[in-house]
C-alpha cells in the first residue's frame, strides 16, 4: 500500500470505484485493470479489494468462534458448571469479565443471542471447596441468591468463586485474620459488590456482629485445634435454624499424631455437641492429604424430619 | 518509469517444458542448470586429479606421530581416546553443570504439570475419595443408599462435539507424558546426585540389599554408607 500523498486524484477515483466493485465480486476488478486507464487508477482498486478480503473473514471466524471452542454445561449444584475445552474444568460465571482474581484461566462463550458469558476456572488444589465438589459431595448448599459466612478467606480466592456462585442477589461475609491476606481479600472484594471482608479474628464474632446479618451457609476453613468451637459460636451469632454448615478440617492441624480418620470422626462428634448435624463427610483425596469436609445442618428442627 | 512499462500489455513469455514423453527424466534442463551442474563436476574433477597427483609423488619414508597415535577401523578414522583431558575438578564442575541443568527441566516440567492439572480436574471419572453419610436410625439410612443408588452424580455431556473431545483427550495425554517425563528426571537427578556424593572422599561402603529386613526404603538401588568421621 502506499501513502495516500502518491496515489493523488487518481487514486481517490479508483477507491471509489473500488467501493462498487466490492459488492460485485472479484471479476469486475480485473476489468478495471484491462481498461488501460494507467497505472494509478490500477493500483487505487487493489486497495479497497484487500479492505474487504479481510473484514469478511475476520467477521466469519468470530461469528464460528464463540460457538466451537468451549461448551459449557451446568453442574449438579446451581452456580457451579463445567467447562469443556481444550481443558476439562470446574468453573463458575465470573461476575466481574475480564478479571482473573488469582491468575486462573477464563473461558468465553457466546450465547445464541450474541451476548458473552465468562467463567473462571476453579482450581481444586487451591480451594478445598472445589475439591469438595468433584469429590462429589450431594450439597454444598450454597446456591444462588444464599448469604453466606466465610470463616477463613485468606487471599479471597476461594471467596470469588463463592461469590460468583451466590451472585449479585447474594452477599458472602469474609472474615479474615491476617492483615497481610487480608489486603488481598479486599482488593478482591473492592470490585465485588456481593464480598463484605472482615478483617476480625473469627473467634471473637461479637467483634462483626454489627456487620454481619443473619446467614443461611457458613464455610469454615480455619484450621485451627478448635475449629469446632469457632464455628460453633459464629453459628450462635449468625446462622439462621435449619441453616447449613460446611467445615473443611485438616487433620494435621487438630491432631497430627492420631490417624486422620481418627481425627475426622472427633471432630464430628464435636460438632454433634454443638446442635450441628452432619449430613456427609467427603475427604479431599487427590487434591489434599488428610483433609476432609463435612457438611450439614444448624438446628435441624425435629419435627419435619419425623414427617419425612 | 519501469512502472509505466509494466502496465503495456505484453505477450506472455512461454518456457518449454519437458515433454510427456521424457517426463521420466525429470525437469528439463536449461543451460543455466546445465552451467551449475558442469562447475560441480569440473571441481570434483580437479580434486581428484590433485589427490592423485599427491599419491603419485609420497614420500615412502615419510612419518608423522598421528600415525602411531591413530589407527584407522575398516578405512574409517579413528583418534587416540584421549583419557585426561579434562582434571578431575573440571570434571566435577562439568557434572555439577549437567545436574543444575537437570534440575531446571525438573522445576520447569513441575510447573508445566501444576498449570495442566489446574484445569484437568476428571469430571468424568468417579471420585477417588472416601464419601461417609451420617444417618440417625436404620430408616434414614436406607433412605440415603436409595438415594444414592438412583442419582447419578455428573449431568449428561453426550452433546460434546467430537473435536472438542479430541482436544481434552490430547490435553490429559500431555498430561501424563509430563508426569512421566518428572519422574524419569527426579530418577536421573537422584542418580546424579549420589555419583557426585560418592565423588567425594571419605570411606563408605555398599550396603547389601536384604530383601526382607528393608523396610521403608524399597527401592532397588544401591545403598551406601559412610564411617563416621571426626570433623576438624
Amino acid at each position: 500500500m502506499r501513502p495516500p500523498a502518491r496515489g493523488g486524484r487518481g487514486g481517490r477515483g479508483g477507491r471509489f470505484d473500488g467501493g462498487g466493485r466490492g459488492g460485485g465480486g472479484g471479476g469486475r476488478g480485473f476489468g478495471g485493470g484491462r481498461g488501460g486507464r494507467g497505472d494509478r487508477g490500477g493500483r487505487g482498486g487493489r486497495t479497497p479489494r484487500g479492505g474487504r478480503g479481510g473484514g469478511g473473514r475476520g467477521g466469519r471466524g468470530g461469528g464460528m468462534k464463540g460457538g466451537s471452542k468451549a461448551v459449557v454445561v451446568a453442574h449438579k449444584h446451581a452456580g457451579v458448571f463445567i467447562s469443556k475445552s481444550k481443558e476439562d474444568a470446574l468453573c463458575t460465571k465470573n461476575m466481574v469479565p475480564g478479571e482473573s482474581v488469582y491468575g486462573e484461566k477464563r473461558v468465553s462463550v457466546q450465547n445464541e443471542d450474541g451476548t458473552k458469558v465468562e467463567y473462571r476456572v476453579w482450581n481444586p488444589f487451591r480451594s478445598k471447596l472445589a475439591a469438595a465438589v468433584l469429590g462429589g459431595v450431594d450439597n454444598i448448599w450454597i446456591a444462588p441468591g444464599t448469604r453466606v459466612l466465610y470463616l477463613g478467606a485468606a487471599s479471597g480466592t476461594t471467596v470469588s468463586h463463592v461469590s460468583d456462585i451466590v451472585g449479585p442477589d447474594g452477599l458472602v461475609y469474609a472474615v479474615e485474620f491476617s492483615h497481610r491476606s487480608g489486603r488481598d481479600l479486599v482488593n478482591m472484594a473492592k470490585k465485588r459488590t456481593n464480598v463484605i471482608p472482615i478483617i476480625e479474628d473469627a473467634r471473637h464474632p461479637a467483634r462483626y456482629r454489627m456487620l454481619v446479618g443473619m446467614v443461611d451457609v457458613i464455610f469454615s476453613d480455619v484450621a485451627q485445634p478448635d475449629q469446632a468451637r469457632i464455628l460453633a459460636l459464629n453459628a450462635s451469632y449468625f446462622l439462621k435454624n435449619g441453616g447449613h454448615f460446611v467445615i473443611s478440617i485438616k487433620a494435621n492441624c487438630i491432631d497430627s499424631t492420631l490417624p486422620a480418620e481418627a481425627v475426622f470422626a472427633a471432630e464430628v462428634e464435636k460438632l454433634k455437641a454443638d446442635q450441628f448435624k452432619p449430613a456427609e463427610q467427603v475427604t479431599l483425596e487427590p487434591y489434599e492429604r488428610d483433609h476432609a469436609c463435612v457438611v450439614g445442618g444448624y438446628r435441624v428442627p425435629k419435627k419435619q424430619k419425623a414427617t419425612s | 518509469m519501469s512502472s509505466l512499462r509494466n502496465a503495456i500489455p505484453r505477450r506472455a513469455h512461454k518456457e518449454r517444458a519437458q515433454p510427456e514423453a521424457r517426463k521420466k527424466f525429470g525437469l528439463l534442463e536449461k543451460h543455466k542448470d546445465y552451467v551449475v551442474r558442469a562447475r560441480a563436476y569440473h571441481i570434483k574433477e580437479a580434486t581428484i586429479a590433485k589427490l592423485k597427483e599427491k599419491a603419485a609423488f609420497r614420500n615412502p619414508d615419510e612419518f608423522y606421530f598421528k600415525m602411531i597415535n591413530s589407527r584407522t577401523v575398516g578405512g574409517i578414522h579413528r583418534p587416540k581416546p584421549e583419557d585426561n583431558k579434562y582434571t578431575e575438578e573440571e570434571l566435577l564442575l562439568l557434572k555439577n553443570k549437567d545436574m543444575g541443568y537437570i534440575l531446571q527441566s525438573v522445576q520447569s516440567e513441575k510447573k508445566k504439570i501444576e498449570k495442566l492439572s489446574s484445569t484437568l480436574h476428571e469430571l468424568d471419572n468417579k471420585p477417588q475419595n472416601k464419601h461417609v453419610y451420617f444417618a440417625e436410625d436404620r430408616e434414614e439410612a436406607k433412605e440415603i443408599q436409595s438415594r444414592i443408588g438412583q442419582s447419578s452424580n455428573m449431568p449428561d455431556l453426550d452433546n460434546i462435539p467430537s473435536r472438542i473431545k479430541k482436544k481434552i483427550a490430547s490435553s490429559y495425554r500431555e498430561l501424563e507424558e509430563r508426569k512421566q517425563r518428572l519422574q524419569k528426571l527426579e530418577k536421573l537427578y537422584a542418580d546424579m546426585a549420589l555419583q557426585k556424593e560418592l565423588k567425594k572422599p571419605g570411606r563408605k561402603r555398599k550396603l547389601k540389599l536384604h530383601e526382607d529386613e528393608e523396610t521403608d526404603n524399597q527401592t532397588s538401588r544401591p545403598v551406601y554408607k559412610w564411617r563416621a568421621q571426626r570433623k576438624r
